[in-house]
């Protein structure tokens, strides 16, 4: 390795370590998978999340959600 | 000057689709090396927003920073030890999603007036409208959570400490700017 390289290596490993890792407890395994997915291209997982709130807003308010789109829309 | 509006510029629309495609790699990026020129982008692109949708701009200012200020101040406390330029432009660069959401709601409002009906066509739009909201509400959420993860350097706890002083504070400061009539819009 250069040492050109191996000095662009260091650089970049204490960028990546200067926050030490985010830990949950006993959940960290699963906050590390969710986070994982949300770190690049994140769409999919906020598309999913929020067909999951739409339908649970539906479940709850039925066809009022149509009163709940007028009212945000009008928030001009 | 020339250079550094161009090269903030080209800076600019890099983070753009950074924080859309690789939000933690560009909010690590923006806090290290971001420049308060790229901070004015932001303003432009809000600006304009204001000018088109016949809105002030002296009270999103005011938001902004209230937002910023009550963030620094109350992490502080926390244990924050961030740099605050690097806060101001991570913050800053939370307001892409709100630009998208009040953009095309406004343009949505135009194309598509309320109020909708419950006929098929006006729960489909409904339906879409809401998870477009959604997902947008949830990108935001996300880029204020690592502006506040790297600007601030704090950890998920103490960030939910933060939010949950701050929020409230910000709820209030909303409803009175919508009570006084200062700003129609309560939840920027």
């Amino acid at each position: 390795m250069t040492d050109a390289l191996y000095q662009k290596f260091v650089k970049r490993w204490e960028e990546v370590m200067d926050l030490p890792p985010q830990t949950v407890g006993p959940l960290t395994p699963y906050y590390k998978k969710l986070v994982a997915r949300l770190k690049v291209m994140p769409w999919p997982v906020l598309v999913i999340g929020s067909v999951v709130l739409v339908v649970g807003l539906y479940l709850l308010l039925g066809s009022a959600i149509t009163i709940l789109v007028s009212v945000l829309q009008r928030g001009f | 000057m020339g250079n550094h509006v161009l090269v903030s510029g080209l800076s600019f629309g890099r983070t753009v689709i950074g924080i859309a495609t690789r939000p933690y790699e560009t909010y690590r990026r923006i806090v290290s090396r971001g420049t308060m020129w790229e901070l004015a982008y932001v303003g432009v692109l809000v600006s304009l927003y204001c000018y088109i949708s016949r809105i002030r701009v002296a009270p999103v200012v005011l938001t902004y920073l209230v937002t910023v200020g009550l963030f620094w101040w109350i992490g502080l406390f926390a244990g924050a030890k961030g740099r605050l330029t690097g806060f101001l432009i991570a913050w800053g660069y939370t307001l892409v999603p709100t630009l998208v959401w009040f953009s095309t709601t406004s343009l949505l409002y135009v194309l598509i007036p309320p109020p909708r009906s419950t006929r098929p066509e006006g729960f489909l739009f409904s339906i879409l409208y809401l998870l477009f909201s959604a997902t947008l509400l949830f990108w935001k959420v996300i880029l204020s959570y690592l502006a506040l993860r790297f600007g601030l350097r704090l950890d998920l706890g103490k960030i939910s400490l933060v939010s949950l002083i701050v929020l409230p504070i910000l709820f209030l400061y909303s409803i009175a700017l919508y009570r006084m009539g200062i700003f129609r819009i309560p939840f920027l």
